[in-house]
């Protein structure tokens, strides 16, 4: 027991430690939000493009908007296609060694690369919302003289985001947990932080386990904002 | 009001509509029959361009609306679609369902739009449903709804695509209410239903469309007392 005090007090107390560990976090969050929002961005956009394509291919569109779509459409599919069939630690070091050399931050670095690739994977949980809406609510939009985008906007986006809701969260939770691969770029944050604190102290066991709890709270404590969000939200499910 | 040439859809191989031409007044109200998949639906979506017409013309005042620089949205604006599932806005209550297009088409002030949605909710007797949400209301509510949010257009031509057959028995009297008093206000309508005795009695015409055309075309007495194609006699036969 005596030597797990001593441990504790090494790995975190002395020399202030846990600085790694918390400094760590700050770089994870920031990473993880602003990826979040890049990713969502992009996402959107690219499920609608994809949806658009699908739902108007052959119907009202002609010409010149008919072809931009199918060049859009074409687009993102070979964006979702590389995206999701690569590693994003592959991602990361191309960005890192080959796109983005002369670039100052590791933190933008990691912020782009997370961004572009969650929104291959928000993307397709968009697209899949705005199917799993009832054609019928389009078609009455449109029956009144509203336009595509303005019933997407107004009706469909909003019916299709609650019912993403839960597949987002999830997609948040694995990018929060995927920014630990960061460290191949000698970007500190959180699992590298423990990991610097294992090379300093030679104990592995608590600071790797320290970083365990740390993401196991935040991720415990993302799912419970969320569950109050979708209760808020099944407001107007009453029957 | 409404002129429809030669109006063919075909979905791939499949022709659902084989040739209909039919002229529609300003204030009559036709009731369209016919067996199921014989391509009513198809016909009413055609008008208000739901559907694009495989080859044909349709006509709104004057402009051939099949056109294809034809502005798709105004024409919609100027008629009103009921659908057999209702289709409430979900995410909206019921007052916003209502206002929605007249105040993003920016056709009245939000205001005016909130005014005119609560005498078309006293019309209907549902002025206390303004702030609940469609998943609230029964089946037959929610269509009261739907007609009050097209009525909110102003348009000048309503299509009703059976209206009552997603109801309960019981509520069917209800809807078939508020239409009635919309026919008896002026207002021209189309509608397709399989309620004969109110085709009967508020209809002008009544048009059996069968293997995609119009077999028969008569005035309710006479369709429903002589009619004269065989299989509109079996049709008769089997729901009446
Ligand atoms: N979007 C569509 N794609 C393919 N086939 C369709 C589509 N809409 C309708 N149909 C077909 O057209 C036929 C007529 O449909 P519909 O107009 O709905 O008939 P009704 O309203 O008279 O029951 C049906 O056989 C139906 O399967
Ligand atoms: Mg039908």
């Amino acid at each position: 027991m005596s030597s797990f005090t001593e441990k504790f007090y090494q790995d975190f107390i002395e020399d202030d430690r846990w600085k790694f560990i918390l400094n760590g976090l700050k770089i994870t969050l920031i990473v993880t939000a602003f990826a979040l929002i890049i990713g969502v961005a992009i996402g959107v956009v690219v499920g609608i493009i994809r949806c658009a394509h699908d739902q108007q291919s052959g119907k009202e569109l002609t010409g010149i908007k008919k072809t931009a779509l199918n060049i859009l459409n074409a687009l993102c599919h070979i964006y979702l296609t590389v995206i999701r069939g690569t590693p994003a630690l592959v991602q990361l070091l191309i960005m890192y060694f080959v796109i983005l050399v002369s670039a100052k931050s590791k933190v933008m670095v990691a912020v782009l690369t997370f961004g572009i690739n969650s929104g291959a994977y928000v993307a397709e949980i968009i697209r899949g919302g705005i199917m799993s809406i009832d054609r019928g609510q389009m078609e009455a939009g449109r029956s009144l003289g509203l336009s595509y985008v303005q019933t997407m906007t107004k009706i469909i986006l909003p019916q299709a985001f609650k019912a993403s809701l839960p597949a987002l969260v999830n997609e948040l939770i694995t990018l929060l947990k995927e920014t630990s691969i960061c460290g191949y770029i000698g970007l500190n944050e959180l699992t590298r932080g423990g990991d610097i604190i294992r090379g300093t102290t030679f104990d592995a066991l608590l600071p790797l386990l320290g970083v365990a709890v740390v993401y196991l709270a935040i991720v415990h404590l993302i799912s419970y904002m969320f569950s109050f969000v979708e209760r808020r939200l099944r407001k107007s499910d009453r029957h | 009001m409404i002129g429809i040439r030669d109006l063919k859809k075909n979905f791939g191989d499949n022709e659902i509509l084989r040739g209909i031409s039919y002229d529609i007044e300003k204030g009559e109200k036709i009731a369209v029959i016919g067996p199921s998949g014989s391509g009513k639906s198809t016909f009413l979506r055609c008008i208000n361009l739901l559907e694009t017409p495989t080859s044909g013309q349709i006509f709104f005042k004057g402009e051939e609306i099949t056109s294809p620089d034809v502005d798709v949205n105004r024409i919609r604006s100027h008629m009103g679609m009921v659908f057999q599932h209702f289709n409430l806005f979900n995410n909206l209550t019921i007052m916003d369902n209502i206002t929605l297009a007249p105040v993003t088409l920016k056709l009245q002030t939000a205001e005016e739009a909130k005014e005119n949605a609560l005498s078309l909710l006293e019309r209907v007797n549902l002025t206390d449903k303004a702030d609940a949400y469609p998943s609230q209301l029964s089946g037959g509510q929610k269509q009261r709804i739907a007609i009050v949010r097209s009525l909110a257009m102003n348009p000048e031509v309503m299509l009703f695509d059976e209206p009552t057959s997603a109801l309960d028995p019981e509520m069917v009297g209800e809807v078939l209410e508020v239409i009635r008093e919309l026919a008896e206000s002026g207002m021209t309508l189309v509608i397709v239903t399989h309620e004969m005795g109110f085709a009967r009695e508020v209809a002008n015409k009544v048009l059996f469309v069968d293997e995609g055309i119009i077999k028969e075309e008569n005035d309710p007495l006479s369709f429903f007392n002589d009619p004269k194609d065989d299989r509109l006699k079996e049709f008769l036969s089997k729901v009446l």
